[in-house]
């Protein structure tokens, strides 16, 4: 009998990998731990990226904050001036506007679709559940040459155009280290309305005991993305509150 | 023992379960293949056939279309644009229907094109999604070829009624109308005939959802005769939810019958309309019953009523009045009285084929035809086409070795035409010209001379177009003494001499040779087919209604080939199966097909392809599907068809109708089938599915451009597909892969100089096919995807200066990262308002470079060289003059940048102290550096220094040559402003002992980048 174990486990070893099937709650759970666990990702108060976007051959230096509250803001610096885009301080959605880099406010419907992000911080996945979110695993896919779990997250509703509609997106994790390595979500509003958006994610580099992506690369499926790496990530930024408030128009 | 050997038993099972599952994925080429991507460039100005149209019950917005080649669309904004949805699965398109309790999500789609012509595809089952597309699941009916109809039970979701046709050129039993009260999980056929028979229309009554109306259809097509009609076809009723039916024939013509659509007034369902295909000609047409198909009355049996059964059967009712009847056809027709009278439609392309009604209103309707999707405000009166929608579908396509190079083409029902492969702002429809009217096929540039041929549906015309002079000859071969009957395929093969460019071969049962581009004609075979008369009855093709529009001719030469290497080497190929060879220029022949280990007698040999590096290997491809086998079949000889061997392995989905063969790389072949493209790297022993933007669609014909290596690909159904530069597969050997990381191999980059104005008008609504980068592109092979730490690509000069920082490719197989060439954009001199300008990035000099790519701890390096084009009529001493004048005005923008960062620093220490008199003269002084007020549209100020000099940098940089007098003197100007300005900002620095008050950074380090 003793002779036959290392066979058992040959035999086990190969059943297992053909039948062992992980659920989706593993899937998350595992992506959380191995990124830094639920715990200090739920301690995360905020993050502070800079990147650089190479866009036509410019360099465009580029700042993005989001803190736990749902405020967030992009600092793009042209000419040494700083345009603002996405600034949402708690209420209010705005941006300069290019031509008069004056402040201008987002429409009521893209505001409100925003707020529903609030709760998304540091990322959907993080206690879904008590979000109200669900999610779903529907098998394997290739992604980027590289085995994932593509998992389906619905979130809250978003209104378009003046009708409900789901808010869905999938999440592809890596079968080896369970990180998201690729996100697909239908464009739901505007002249692009049903073509499918991808964000790959790469170079996952820990700050601070957390992993993030520091490179993404964002675009339309199955067509060259723009890739976007951050020369810094900073955990917990002090940012004034001052630098999301909406300006006094002149 | 015996416990061991039930080990090994398990062990073995497991082993062989590991090994299979790893077999049914080897074909699956998206680990391979990575960035390596396609762009489809339409045409999309005269669409396609589109088979089915629906409309969402209560949203306006939405609107789907089911493509006869080119898979499942939808709109979102009312018709005006559609995306495709269904790219991943066959893409001959049946119908679609929208389950009425679920519309937004729950979608069904039934594949196989139902208009049953020569020429189109098969589906292989019903497809349901219940996320609106995202996600689609096959849910069975695997083998019925084409689906008709899909009824759901308005009160009940998981009952579902589908009209299977079943397979149109052999009998199959998986036809008839099936059932399903699980939501498609299970499925029992309630109604079944023969065969031969089955199901062309179905519809439930919208008040009672068990009773269903169905109409059965005996049809059958062979490669040489179409056959609609008989004892079996049938209008049948059921009450009772499909469990009984009941031939409701009452004021039906006596005689066999043939297809019969059926429609249902949802104002007032007992009035139903059926058109009827019958034995008599007067017996034809349309009929209706008023009460609920107990009794039948004719109506009319015009024309268009009666044109083409198999073709136009579709009949529509409008959903807001019982006597306002549609009904498909050539142009298509509507009656408002009930059947009794009709007229015709308003303009759009011929072949209409489906109809459908807005839900808000009876005038809104969408048309589909052979050449796409039309919207109409007035019931069809006036028709607009939807003008994003490359459904076109090539029969074949060639390419030339212009710059860009140009695609020809003939299409289904709408001529043939060229375009090239780029354009100012994309390939629109406007850069497309005809070159055939009628149905095309192959569409061949002369090889040395502005000239091109076409030809229209069984070489009833081919045509000599000398495109210098605007001359068309028509130069067919004509029936002489000894040859008075030729016999031409619908799909007329025509080839080209790369040895004698004056030289076209066509094809009927004989092979035609001319030496003057068909000015006379030489017979130069006997007759290659297998001549058989029982398949060249085509005046008695059609069943019930005669048919022969030259569509099923048969026992004709399909496909010709000349070698590049010696010109008396000929290969034919027929499509009743003969593969016939001769070294010697036609004098004598040897049909190779019996050397042909597995291919079943007789089937269509659909492609040659002649190496071009052997003289005695060819590569030859079969296609069986209309002998009812749709099992791929690709050999290759090495001795002139003495033997042959297969080369397709498991895995390789659809009919095959052509093959590419590299010119480099013998090892690398392209496949075209029905379900998509194939690429095998090792001659065949293993293939693999190249899908990045190539849909499953059906692939006719491929060709590889050789100055660019370009893989170009004639759909039918998604018009043209190209892979641009497919040189990186050359070296896919398994080494290469074994490595973390390999770059391939890759030519100079030329500078792309060629500047022109695009204008983007109409390209909000229509189809714009995406250009070929002229970027340099850094190709590698990366052998794992790189997700942990950090990977950085950086382009160094010849000193070893970082130039560049690129964000690389992550992907295991293939990355494609681009490089425009470029330096960064100078820093700027900020101000109030942008200095557009400023934003300009000179082009880098030609030259050597060198990519460095840092993974982690290792680093991979590779060469880059741009070079000049040397057609290109600037000279070196002109590139020179531009480059010193451009990099001058880099400099001294960046001194003004900085200038202006100490003026800033200053005003601020000034205010600090409260010096008006400093503040005053900085701020007069910076008035004349930067603009400080106004914006960047019409409330802009008046241009100071920093504006004028970026303005007339922008100029210099993207003007080709030296710069001209006129610049240089504007530039010296500027330059005597700006040391003016310099002098003044001196005076004050020195004045107010201003350096040494601040500490300010260098001018180095604050042009650090």
């Amino acid at each position: 009998m003793r002779n036959n174990k290392p066979l058992m486990l040959i035999v086990f070893l190969l059943i297992t990998q053909i039948f062992f099937a992980q659920t989706k709650e593993e899937i998350i759970a595992n992506y959380i731990d191995n990124t830094g666990g639920a715990e200090a990702w739920n301690k995360l108060q905020g993050i502070k990226m800079t990147a650089k976007v190479s866009q036509g051959g410019m360099d465009i230096p580029i700042e993005m904050v989001q803190l736990k509250d749902g405020r967030q803001m992009t600092i793009v610096t042209f000419q040494g001036k700083e345009i603002k885009q996405g600034v949402y301080d708690g209420t209010r959605l705005w941006s300069h506007n290019f031509m008069t880099m004056e402040a201008e406010e987002s429409d009521a419907e893209a505001t409100a679709n925003f707020k529903l992000e609030s709760n998304d911080f540091p990322n959907p996945f993080l206690n879904y559940e008590k979000k109200g979110y669900t999610v779903e695993l529907m098998g394997k896919e290739t992604i980027q040459g590289a085995e994932t779990f593509k998992i389906k997250l619905v979130q809250e509703p978003k209104m378009v155009d003046g009708q409900k509609e789901e808010s869905v997106s999938y999440y592809f994790f890596d079968t080896e280290n369970f990180v998201p390595i690729a996100m697909q979500s239908e464009i739901q509003s505007g002249p692009a309305k049903g073509v499918i958006a991808e964000t790959s994610f790469s170079d996952y580099q820990e700050v601070d005991g957390l992993y993030f992506p520091f490179s993404m690369s964002q675009g339309e499926k199955d067509k060259p993305g723009q890739p976007i790496t951050f020369t810094s990530i900073v955990v917990n930024p002090e940012v004034e509150d001052a630098a999301f408030a909406f300006p006094d128009k002149k | 023992m015996k416990k061991l050997s039930s080990y090994a038993l398990w062990l073995c099972m497991a082993t062989s379960l590991y090994s299979y599952a790893q077999e049914t994925t080897v074909v699956d080429g998206s680990s391979i293949f990575g960035d390596l991507s396609a762009r489809q460039i339409g045409p999309a100005l005269m669409s396609g056939r589109v088979n089915d149209l629906e409309i969402h019950p209560s949203n306006n917005k939405i609107v789907y279309l089911g493509a006869g080649g080119g898979g499942v669309w939808k709109s979102n904004d009312g018709g005006a644009t559609f995306i495709p949805i269904f790219d991943d699965y066959i893409q001959s398109i049946g119908t679609i229907t929208l389950d009425p309790n679920d519309p937004d999500k729950t979608i069904y789609v039934g594949t196989g094109e139902t208009w049953t012509r020569n020429s189109v595809s098969y589906g292989n089952g019903l497809y349901k999604t219940t996320d609106g597309g995202s996600n689609w699941e096959k849910i069975g009916l695997e083998n019925s070829e084409r689906i008709a109809s899909i009824v759901v039970n308005p009160d009940n979701s998981n009952e579902i009624y589908v009209a299977a046709m079943g397979a149109l050129w052999g009998d199959n039993e998986e036809r008839g109308v099936f059932k399903s009260t699980d939501g498609g999980l299970t499925w029992e056929k309630v109604l079944y005939v023969n065969q031969r028979t089955g199901c062309a229309d179905l519809l439930m009554d919208p008040r009672n959802p068990s009773v269903l109306y169905a109409s059965m259809w005996e049809f059958r097509r062979t490669g040489w005769s179409f056959d609609s009609g008989g004892e079996n076809s049938a209008l049948y009723k059921s009450i009772d939810g499909g469990k009984t039916w009941d031939k409701i024939h009452n004021g039906f013509p006596e005689g066999k019958l043939g297809r019969m659509g059926i429609a249902i007034a949802k104002s007032n369902p007992d009035v139903l309309y059926t058109v009827i295909e019958a034995e008599q000609k007067k017996d034809k047409g349309l009929y209706r019953s008023k009460d609920l198909g107990a009794s039948w009355e004719q109506m009319n049996n015009d024309f268009e009523i009666t044109v083409r059964p198999f073709y136009f059967s579709r009949l529509v009712v409008d959903p807001r009045n019982e006597n306002v009847i549609y009904k498909g056809g050539l142009r298509g027709s509507v009656s408002k009285d009930g059947g009794k009278t009709f007229k015709g439609l308003g303009n759009m392309h011929s072949d209409v084929h489906d109809m459908v009604f807005s839900n808000i209103h009876s005038d809104i309707m969408f048309f589909a035809t052979d050449g796409g999707v039309y919207r109409s405000w007035n019931g069809g009166t006036t028709c607009e086409i939807v003008e994003n929608l490359p459904l076109s579908q090539f029969y074949q396509i060639s390419v030339d070795n212009a710059t860009p190079y140009n695609i020809y083409g003939g299409l289904q029902d709408n001529g043939s035409w060229y375009g090239p492969s780029a354009s100012p702002g994309g390939i629109q429809a406007r850069d497309w010209n005809s070159v055939g009217v009628g149905d095309g096929f192959r569409v061949l540039k002369h090889h040395t001379k502005n000239i091109i041929y076409s030809e229209m549906q069984g070489a009833e015309n081919v045509w000599r177009i000398d495109q210098d002079n605007k001359q068309v000859k028509t130069i067919q071969p004509l029936p002489v003494e000894g040859h008075d009957k030729l016999r031409f395929n619908w799909n007329a093969p025509m080839a080209l001499s790369t040895l004698a460019p004056d030289r076209i071969y066509m094809g009927s049962q004989f092979l035609h040779k001319s030496d003057n581009m068909g000015a006379s004609w030489q017979i130069i075979s006997p007759d290659l087919t297998t001549n058989d008369p029982a398949k060249q009855d085509q005046d008695n093709s059609g069943g019930l209604s005669k048919d022969n529009s030259g569509a099923e001719n048969h026992t004709t030469i399909f496909t010709i080939a000349e070698s590049d290497l010696d010109e008396n080497i000929i290969w034919v190929g027929t499509d009743d199966g003969n593969v016939q060879v001769t070294q010697d220029g036609g004098k004598t022949w040897s049909n190779t097909v019996a050397n042909i280990p597995g291919l079943p007698a007789n089937t269509w040999c659909y492609h040659i392809e002649l190496s071009t590096l052997e003289r005695g290997t060819a590569y030859a491809v079969f296609d069986g599907h209309t002998a009812n086998d749709k099992t791929p079949y690709a050999y290759k000889t090495s001795d002139f068809g003495k033997t042959w061997k297969s080369i397709i392995t498991g895995g390789v989905e659809g009919v095959v109708r052509n093959i590419q063969v590299d010119y480099e790389n013998p090892n690398l072949l392209f496949l075209g089938t029905e379900l998509g493209l194939y690429i095998t790297t090792d001659g065949g022993t293993q293939w693999y599915k190249f899908t990045n933007n190539v849909p499953a669609v059906a692939i006719h014909f491929i060709a590889l451009q050789k100055q660019t290596n370009d893989l170009v690909l004639g759909t039918h159904g998604r018009g043209v597909i190209i892979i641009d530069d497919i040189s990186p597969l050359r070296e896919l050997s398994a080494d290469n892969m074994q490595k973390k990381l390999h770059f391939f191999n890759a030519k100079p980059t030329v500078i792309n100089e060629e500047a022109s104005f695009s204008g983007s008008f109409g390209a909000e609504t229509q189809f714009v096919g995406y250009n070929e980068t002229t970027a340099a592109q850094i190709k590698y092979h990366l052998k794992k995807r790189h997700t942990f730490g950090k990977m950085s690509m950086v382009i160094l000069n010849v000193k070893g200066d970082t130039i560049s920082e690129l964000g690389p490719g992550k992907t295991k197989g293939i990355n494609i990262v681009n490089w425009n060439y470029t330096m960064k954009q100078p820093k700027v001199a900020k101000g109030k308002t942008f200095s557009f300008g400023g934003f300009t990035t000179p082009t880098l000099p030609a030259g050597e470079y060198t990519v460095r790519i840092t993974k982690g701890k290792d680093v991979f390096e590779h060469p880059l060289v741009l070079v000049y084009d040397p057609k290109s009529i600037i000279s070196v001493n002109d590139r020179n003059s531009k480059r010193e004048a451009v990099m001058d005005m880099y400099n001294m923008i960046e001194s003004l940048a900085y200038d202006v960062y100490c003026v800033d620093a200053y005003l601020t220490y000034a205010k600090d102290k409260k010096s008006k008199k400093l503040i005053s003269k900085l701020d007069a002084l910076k008035e004349t550096m930067v603009i400080t007020s106004g914006d960047n549209y019409v409330g802009a100020s008046e241009p100071q220094l920093r504006e004028k000099m970026t303005n007339l940098f922008q100029r210099v940089e993207s003007n080709p040559g030296a710069p001209t007098t006129n610049e240089l003197e504007s530039w010296l100007q500027i330059k005597k402003r700006y040391n003016t300005t310099r002098e003044t900002l001196s005076k004050i620095e020195k004045k107010y002992k201003l350096g040494k008050e601040l500490s300010l950074k260098t001018k180095e380090q604050y042009l650090k980048k």
